[in-house]
Parts: structure tokens; sequence; C-alpha cells
């Protein structure tokens, strides 16, 4: 019979992991119970972090919020700090799984789960976030760049936790955009995604330009390259074409049943494209009455 | 009172959405025990032997039975008895069950699972349906004398050969259609028990109890008397419950522990495996018409894929087969069609019934022709659709109600069809706006030869309401609501006073499947005779009563009986109480209405159900835009115009037309049960896309003014024609936006953007 840990404090999980080493931690358990139900380890203990309060909500700090590990998608997505600071991140969150996986999934657990798939990384990664990691008595802070691996690889030493995600508070970039390709418009595991930031000056200028995509590699991908024949230069088709034709270059993606590599090589760039009729405010919207 | 055309809510809705209604999964009983199944694995392997002497051990471990414990024909199938219960020599497809375990919990019973190993001697497999055909191919059945050829059908009218020299215009394609899972909610669920005296007791989710107590007593050996199956509402089923899922394995479990439940409920992934699919389908298509746009010769080859097994696989093609040039007029066609055997999954029943695949074909090359001829597609449709009269394609006479032409009529006027051009001048940046239609049709019932008949009872309680016994399954389309509707309508009572029993081989009277559009059709009329019967009886009883003569004025009112003239009641349970306990049962009979034409050389089609005399129709309309960027297709909006006949429930109605669609969407757009080499690739709904409600347009279920003389309060069935449009709408609607035709679907956005490529 497996066991269940439910610990309130901190201090008592770090009693409970070292007494039970072997025993895995989850937080919204929507990725851990998958893995559990189809056999990929055995029937170790269990410790749920969900009633953890230390773990949860968002601290303005001024120059930087702190977001504990164990809060949930949807209270990100409805927190006020959040959505004014960082909406490329409350983009990639609202195209999350569904509802209910937003209401039980974790920040912290689709981190540390690091997935190429996962939503939450591609914005993470272009907002430079550090993770805090935590041990009963240890505590240290990781780039996110660092700390993801490969595929479902970390940086966590045993006994370690997530605590915190922090996140410096960036320029007001006018752009901040999130788009998922996926094989349906919600329970969908992203083929490829792009997150970027752009801050476009008065005059048209792009001052500073920032990308990243999911499911295009191992990790996730970015491009300095790709960025720079955009930054300083005004919005044009054919910088964003060549910024694309360089994105595509960069990323390697795999083929698997969701889609070949040249799929998602593709339209790794493509999505580049998608700027310009942002920044003029083309309309997403598609309702019939258009 | 006010039944017939009005939206009265479920019967069932409040149960459901409760958690209170008891499918067959939620069976489990005082010291029941699992029954579970071992399954091959491999596409296609000669079995040495199978070890399960371990297996047995394991404690909790009750019994691991292989095929020799099986004392009847060890076959199952409705039309070619082809697919053992547990396989002897070899298996055919992945998904074919070697072994079967009974243990005392779900621990155990995995556990023995894993433990029986079964030792195969693999066997070159075939895996297309046209490869399937050709003479050096490896044989699925041995003793088949035909090879890997289920079953073929040729139908043709004039001479498609010459006239083709006459056309103006001709188009040609091939189209190829996947496989697709029925992915209902209830996985195949069941629970058994063989009591004291020896009868066996199942409760299974099915579409088909009492067909089902026919082949469980054949394969298994037990006499059908002694089999009592009981079907409750179905989580879903689609076709999918058509036969024989869980039944003859809970059978054969139940035997070996008298007096204990068994319970047996495939998990997701073992369903997927092993449950049927609708056919893949290879579709050769090529079709002609004069420069005025009247169609003039239409040529098919169809190649269905249906697995190992017939699994009702040559049905399902015969029925594309006579719908494979849609409701048109078309004087010289040559239409031929195979079912053909490989080591892919089960091909099976599914909503449409292969009508889904040859529609999605004929009515892209309308569309073609279309554009070949410069007229407008609805205007091309209307001037070939047939009438009532007209010889259809395949060159049997319509004689039923046909209001094809009233469908098309309507949608052309529709204000958004006809404003679409406005609509599709405002798409955004990278993005593209088409407008697609289809004509769509699907035939009612068994055809000429196999009698499609419904026994309907109902009783007058003692406490003065009404009991429907339920002759066909609900499985979730709300039948059973309209029988109850129907009921009300002719005993002028009102839907509370209505009791339902849902069908149980021992206390309902056999009325066939819950299947081919005819589940309301049919029993419905059999219900409405059974109601008058029972109504006359009442009136007579409370004619004596009033002490009147023979033809007063007297009239059922809710609960009761009144005297026109006195204003006299008498209460329906007073009648109950006056009346004898049969007289209180009224029962009735019907046949469906069949053709007596004959339209192929080859009589056997006859028996497979060709020809059909009624259809139901419709004319649909889907608006998408189409992304640039990533070849994603958004379906904004969905038109059906639907001729089902007069419509009973509206709100019932409007919920087939928007469940058939949605499937057809999931069909058309990401649906695609992938396998290579006969290994299934989509083992799961992680893997095996089906839409959601945020992938679903805005629907309008639009009727046409329709009666049908022979059905009941003027009805057809509604169940299945939906799903036929949605693939090609889109598809036309995808050729209508960005100039291409993804020929192979899904149109998957990968699809769409390299046929997009092709075309800069
Ligand atoms: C149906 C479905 C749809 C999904 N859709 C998406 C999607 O669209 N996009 C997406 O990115 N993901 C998706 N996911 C995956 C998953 O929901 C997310 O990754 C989610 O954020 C995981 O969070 P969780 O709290 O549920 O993780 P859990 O399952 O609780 O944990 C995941 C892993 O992280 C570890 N862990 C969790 N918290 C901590 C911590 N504080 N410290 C150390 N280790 C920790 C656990 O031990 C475990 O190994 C989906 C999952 C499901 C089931």
């Amino acid at each position: 019979m497996r066991k269940v840990f439910i610990p309130e404090t901190q201090a008592e999980l770090f009693d409970i992991i070292a007494c039970n080493p072997k025993s895995r931690m989850f937080a919204g358990g929507t990725d851990l119970l998958v893995k559990l139900r189809s056999g990929q380890f055995d029937s170790d203990d269990l410790v749920s972090l969900e009633r953890i309060d230390e773990l949860k909500g968002v601290e303005d700090y001024g120059d930087e919020v702190f977001i504990g590990a164990c809060t949930t998608h949807s209270a990100l997505i409805a927190d006020p700090v959040i959505q004014m600071h960082f909406p490329v991140l409350v983009k990639a969150l609202r195209v999350l799984g569904s509802p209910q996986i937003r209401n039980m999934g974790t920040i912290g657990g689709n981190i540390v789960t690091a997935s190429p798939a996962g939503d939450t990384l591609p914005p993470l990664y272009l907002l430079e976030a550090d993770l805090e990691l935590k041990t009963k008595d240890s505590s240290r802070l990781v780039g996110i760049k660092d700390f993801i691996k490969g595929p479902g690889r970390n940086d966590l030493a045993p006994g370690e936790i997530l605590a915190r995600v922090r996140l410096r508070k960036c320029p007001a970039y006018n752009l901040q955009h999130y788009e998922k390709v996926g094989q349906r418009n919600s329970l969908a595991i992203s083929i490829v995604s792009l997150a970027a930031v752009l801050n476009v000056s008065d005059k048209g200028i792009i001052t500073e330009v920032r990308f990243s995509w999911g499911s295009a590699g191992p990790t996730v991908i970015t491009c300095k390259e790709a960025e720079a024949v955009l930054a300083g230069r005004p919005v044009s088709n054919e910088s964003l074409e060549k910024a694309a034709r360089l994105a595509r270059k960069a990323v390697k993606p795999i083929a698997d049943v969701r889609a070949s590599a040249e799929y998602r090589r593709q339209v790794s760039g493509n999505l580049i494209l998608r700027i310009q009729g942002l920044l003029n405010g083309s309309g997403d919207s598609i309702q019939f009455a258009d | 009172m006010l039944n017939i055309g009005m939206s009265i809510p479920r019967l069932d809705a409040r149960k459901k959405v409760s958690g209170l209604e008891k499918y067959a999964a939620d069976f489990y009983g005082l010291d029941f025990v699992w029954a579970g199944v071992k399954r091959a694995g491999i596409p296609h392997a000669r079995i040495r032997g199978i070890e399960i002497e371990s297996a047995k051990k394991i404690p909790g471990v009750i019994n691991v039975l292989t095929c020799r414990d099986v004392k009847g024909s060890n076959r199952q199938g409705v039309v070619r008895k082809d697919e053992p219960v547990l396989a002897d020599d070899r298996v055919r497809h992945c998904g074919d069950a070697v072994a079967l375990v009974i243990a005392e919990d779900k621990m155990a019973l995995s556990r023995a699972l894993e433990q029986i190993i079964p030792d195969y001697d693999p066997i070159p497999g075939v895996f297309d349906p046209e490869e399937a055909l050709k003479t050096e191919a490896p044989l699925v059945h041995e003793d088949n004398p035909e090879k890997n050829l289920l079953m073929k059908g040729f139908l043709s009218t004039g001479c498609a050969e010459n006239a083709f020299n006459e056309c103006d215009a001709v188009v040609e394609a091939c189209f190829e259609v996947p496989f697709q899972e029925h992915a209902y909610l209830e996985t195949e669920a069941g629970w058994a028990l063989l009591n004291k005296d020896d009868r066996l007791e199942i409760v299974v989710s099915t579409q088909t109890p009492f067909r089902d107590r026919a082949e469980v007593s054949e394969a298994i050996g037990i006499e059908e008397e002694k089999i009592r199956i009981i079907a409750p509402y179905c989580g879903g089923a689609f076709g999918g419950k058509d036969g024989v899922t869980v039944q003859s394995l809970l059978a054969l479990a139940a035997l070996c522990c008298p007096e204990r439940p068994v319970k047996m409920w495939w998990g997701r992934e073992e369903s997927f495996i092993s449950s049927a699919k609708r056919h893949m389908a290879r579709l050769y298509y090529r079709l002609g018409a004069k420069s005025d746009g009247k169609f003039h010769a239409l040529e098919a080859r169809i190649y269905y894929d249906t697995g190992p097994y017939d699994h009702l696989g040559g049905v399902v093609m015969a029925l594309g087969l006579e719908h494979a040039g849609g409701a048109y007029r078309i004087p010289n066609t040559d239409l031929k069609a195979w079912s053909v055997y490989t080591n892919n999954p089960v091909g099976g029943p599914f909503r449409g019934f292969g009508v889904v695949q040859v529609t999605a074909a004929m009515e892209q090359m309308v569309d073609m022709l279309a554009v070949e001829l410069a007229i407008d597609p609805v205007e091309l449709r209307l001037r070939n659709a047939l009438g009532k009269g007209d010889k259809n394609p395949i060159g049997v006479t319509m004689s039923g109600s046909t209001g094809i032409e009233e469908c098309l009529a309507t949608l052309k006027g529709n204000p958004l069809w006809e404003d679409r051009e406005k609509w599709k001048s405002k798409a955004g940046s990278f993005k593209r706006r088409g407008a697609g239609m289809t004509s769509v049709m699907q035939g009612m019932g068994y055809g000429p030869v196999v009698p499609d008949v419904a026994n309907a009872k109902i009783e007058l309680t003692e406490g003065g309401k009404f009991r429907v016994f339920c002759g066909v399954v609900d499985m979730g389309q709300g039948n059973a609501t309209t029988y109850a509707q129907i009921a009300c309508e002719v005993l002028g009572q009102d839907i509370r006073d209505m009791e339902l029993v849902l069908p149980d081989t021992s206390k309902t009277l056999p009325s066939g499947s819950a299947s081919a559009s005819r589940t309301t059709y049919t029993f419905g009329n059999a219900l409405i005779g059974a109601a008058e019967i029972l109504k006359e009886r009442i009136l007579k009883c409370a004619n004596r009563v009033f002490m009147n003569g023979e033809g007063s004025d007297i009239a059922l009112i809710p609960g009761g009986v009144r005297n026109i003239p006195s204003g006299q009641e008498i209460s329906l349970s007073e009648i109950a109480g006056l009346l004898g306990n049969s007289e209180r049962l009224a029962v009735s009979r019907f046949q469906a209405p069949v053709s007596t034409e004959t339209p192929a050389e080859d009589p056997i089609l006859r028996v497979y159900g060709v020809p059909h005399v009624i259809f139901s129709f419709g004319a649909h309309a889907a608006f998408i835009e189409v992304d640039e960027l990533t070849g994603r297709i958004e379906v904004v909006k969905y038109i059906t115009v639907t001729d089902c006949g007069r419509i009973i429930n509206p709100q019932l109605f409007e919920q087939q037309m928007q469940g058939g669609v949605a499937q057809g969407i999931g069909y058309a757009l990401m649906e695609d049960f992938v396998t290579e080499r006969g290994f299934v690739n989509t083992p799961d709904l992680a893997t095996y896309i089906i839409p959601t409600a945020m992938d679903m347009p805005d629907m309008d279920s639009i009727t046409v003014d329709a009666y049908e003389p022979t059905g009941p309060f003027g009805l057809k069935g509604a169940g299945e024609v939906a799903c036929n449009g949605p693939l090609p709408a889109i598809a036309n609607a995808l050729a209508d936006a960005c100039g291409i035709r993804v020929l192979r679907s899904p149109l998957t956005p990968e699809r769409v953007l390299a046929e997009m490529n092709k075309e800069k």
C-alpha cells in the first residue's frame, strides 16, 4: 500500500523527505499521476505539497517578484502583479491544458517536469527567471537555463525542492506574445510554440526583441541571430522573413506522432511573421459578425 | 396536450447529471470478481502455445482460460462469424483476446495478465486493403476461399464507360480517409452472474441486447433461454457497441465462478487497441457532366479496410456503395466497392456506417466539377438533386420523402451563405477565409431482406400511470424520452406520468438494434400501435363506467378519462382496477417498408441491405479560417439544413445535429487512428486527438418543412445523417479559401501547410 504524506509546512516537508528518501513529491499531480498510472515508476510513497501555504502565492518586492512554486496556473492568471508585469507568461498559462488542469497544475510542477513542450518555459527563458532551490538547511538560486538539463532532466539534487521562482520586472515591452500550435484549441500538447517580447520606439524602430521556442528542441531554443537582424531596425516583412530563416536554422526539432520535424522547423520561423500584424493591432478575433 | 414538436427535456437528464443513473460500468455487487483479457500485442502470428500455469498460481487468481475452455463455437460476428472469443491458433491484430483471467481483485488480475506469455511465431501481415487483394499477399484467414476479400459489390446504371466521352467536364481524384475511434466516454463494460438455477444474467453497455444473447449462446455454448441481457443507458456507443464486446468473455468468466458477480471494464488503452474503428478507406472517383451542369457519368472504386474480421464490414461496404453517388440523378454510373481483410484494427459500425467515407469523396468531386464548369456549388447540386420518383445513382426509384432540393434551396437563401463573400473579404493578415458546402443523405433501416422489426409493449399500471417497455437501447441519443413523448401524444398524458423500462431480454420485446437511424422510426411506429390498442381498451372500459354507448364523445385527459357531454371523470387508476392484468398490457409489432427493386445482378447485395427506401437528407455549410503560417483550420460557423421528416423533439434533434457535426469535425480536422504495420501509434487520448468544446464552431440547425408518411408522426431518422457533412464541407471550404485539396484526411495543419507550400 502506498503512503501519501500531506505536510502543512516546509519544516514538516523536509522531515518527511529525510525519513522517506525514496518518496516522490507532487504539487498538482497533473504530471506525476499520469506517470504513476502508466507505471513509469514503482509504488513509492508520495508527498503532497498542496497544503504548504509558504510555497504558494505571489510576492511583489518592487523590482523583483517571487512566485511560490506551488502556485497554480489559474491563480497566476488571476494575479494582478503577474498580469501587469508579465503578460507573456499569462498568455502562455492561458493556453496551458484546460481549466481543470490550470486549477490543479502548478508553475513549479511545470518547471521541474522540464518537458520540451512545457508552456511556461519559453516565457520563463525570456524573462530570465531564477529558481530558488531549497533543502532542509540550504538554499541556492539557479537560472532557468542552467536548471533545465534536457527533456525531463533538471538540476534538482536529492532532497531538494523548488521553493520559488524569481522574476525581475522588465521594461515595458509594447508587445508580449505567446503562440502555441497544438492539435486542437484546448488540452493540446504544443507542437511548436513561440514566446516573444518586443519594444518598438515611436518611430517604429525595434529597440529590444527576444524570442524563445518550445517543442523545437530538447530544451527551449533561443536564437540571438534572429534577434540581431531585427534589433535597431524598423519592423518590416523583409527583416521578419530574415529572422524567420535564422530561426529555422536554430531549432532542433524532432518528429513524433503529432508532427514532423520539418513542419516544426518551418512553423518555428513562420510564427515570427505574425509579429507585424500584432503590432498593427490586426485582430485575432474571428467572430462571425466580423 | 401538446407533445409532438415540443422540446421536452430528456427524462434521464437529471439522473445523469447528478450521477445517479447507473451505467453498466457502475455494477459491482457483493463479493464480485474481476475478469480481464490478455491482448495479443502483435498484429499477425501463429500461437505455438500459451503459458498460463504460473499466472494461475498467483494468489487471488481464480482461473485463467484460453480457447480450449470455450464449449461453444468460439466464434462471434453478425454476418460472417469469423472472430474468435479467445484466439485459437493465431492472432490477426494487436487487440485480439488470447486469454481470460478471473481474479479476486484488480491487482491480482494485472499481475496475472503480465505473467501470461504466449509463444508466438510471427507471420508477415498485410496492412493496406489494396495490397491485401494482390495474389501474393499474406492471408488473414487461410480458410477464406476468396482470400483476403470479405465482400465485394458492383452496381451500375446506363453505360459509364461511353458516357464519359460525352461529358464536357470530367474530374478525377483519389481520396483516403483514416480509421476513426469512437472514443465514447464509457469504455466497454459489463457485469455477469451465473445464478443458482444456472441462468446467466449479463448487464452490458450494448446497442444490441437481443442479438447479443444469440451470439453469446452460440459462441459459449449456453442455451439462449438461459441468458438474460440487460442494457442500461450507454455512456456513448456511436456504433462501437453494435455487436459483442465484453459479453462472451463475461459469460465465460461467470461460468467458472457460479453465484459470484463478475465485472469487466476495459481501460481506455484496451478499448483503443481492441475496439472496432470506422473503416479506413481509399476511394478512386471520376465524375463527368455536360456543360449545363447535368451530371452524366460517375465511376467509383472504393476499398474499405475491415481489419481482420467481418464485424459488419460487408454491410458497411454495401451501404457506402449504395450512397456512393450521393443525392443526385446520374444516368450512367459504374460503382465498385471491396471490403478487405488486413491485420489492422477491426473496422466496424460507426455512425454513418460507410456513408461518411463516400460522401467525403463524392461531395468534393461535385465541388471540383463546379469549379471546372464555373457553376455555383449550390446551384450545381440543385440542378442534379434527386426528387421523389427519380432514379438514384444505383438506378433505384426514390419512393420516400425526398427533401434534398428543399435543403439546398434553404441553404442557398440563408443570409450567412448569401453574404459569404463579404465575410471572406474581411480575413486578417496571414488568414484566408472560405465557405464550403455539401449535400448529405443517409438511408434508414436494414434494407430489403433482414426484417426491420420492432415490438412495443406498454402497460397501464395499477397506479394509473403508463409504463413503456423500450425495445431499443438509448445509447445517449435520448430516444427513450422520445418514446415516452410518442406514448404521451397517443394517450393524451403528461410526460411525468410515463415510466420507462429499459431494454432487458426478459422484460422488453425484441426490437432490433439501436443503429441504422432506425431507432425511433421503427420502434416509434410499433409504440404508436401499442398505445392505440391500450387507448381503445381504456376508452371502452370508461364507456362502460359512464354507461355510454359505443362511439360516445369521451377523451383521455392527463390521469383520467372525461365524459365530454356530462363532464364526468374517471381516473386511470380506477380504470386500471377494472381492467384485467393482461388487458392493462398492449403490444404491437411494426415492420419497416422495403424496396422491391433489385439494382444489381448479384442478389447478395440485397441481403447486405441494398437498396433502402427511406432516406434523410441535408445541406451543410462550413465557414472556415485558414492560417497561412501554421496551416491550421478554424471552423468559425457551421450550418446544417436537414430533412428528417417531422421533428418530434427539437431539442433532441438539435443535439443529434450538433453531436454529428462535432464528431464530423473531429474526423475532418484531427482524428486519425495511426497504425504502423499493424501496431498502434495512437494508443490513448493523449495521442489520438478528439475535438474539445473549444474547437466547436457556433452551429445553426435548420430544418425544412417535411413529413415522411410512413414515419411515426412523420419522422425520419436523425442519428447519423449529420456526421457525413463536415469533412466534405470543410474540405470544400479549404479549396474555396486557398485553392488546394488535401486528398488525405484529416486536414491537419501539417498537411494543409504542405499543400499551400506547393501552391507557392
Ligand atoms: C490533460 C493534461 C493536459 C496538460 N496540458 C499541458 C499543457 O498544455 N502545457 C503544459 O506545459 N503542460 C501540460 N500538462 C502537464 C502539467 O499539467 C503541467 O506540467 C503542470 O504545470 C504540472 O504541475 P503539477 O503541479 O501538476 O505537477 P506535479 O505532477 O505535481 O509534479 C510534476 C513533477 O514535478 C515535481 N515537483 C512538483 N513541484 C515541485 C517542487 N515544488 N519542488 C520539487 N519538485 C516538484 C514532482 O515531483 C513531479 O516530478 C498537462 C497535463 C495533463 C494531465
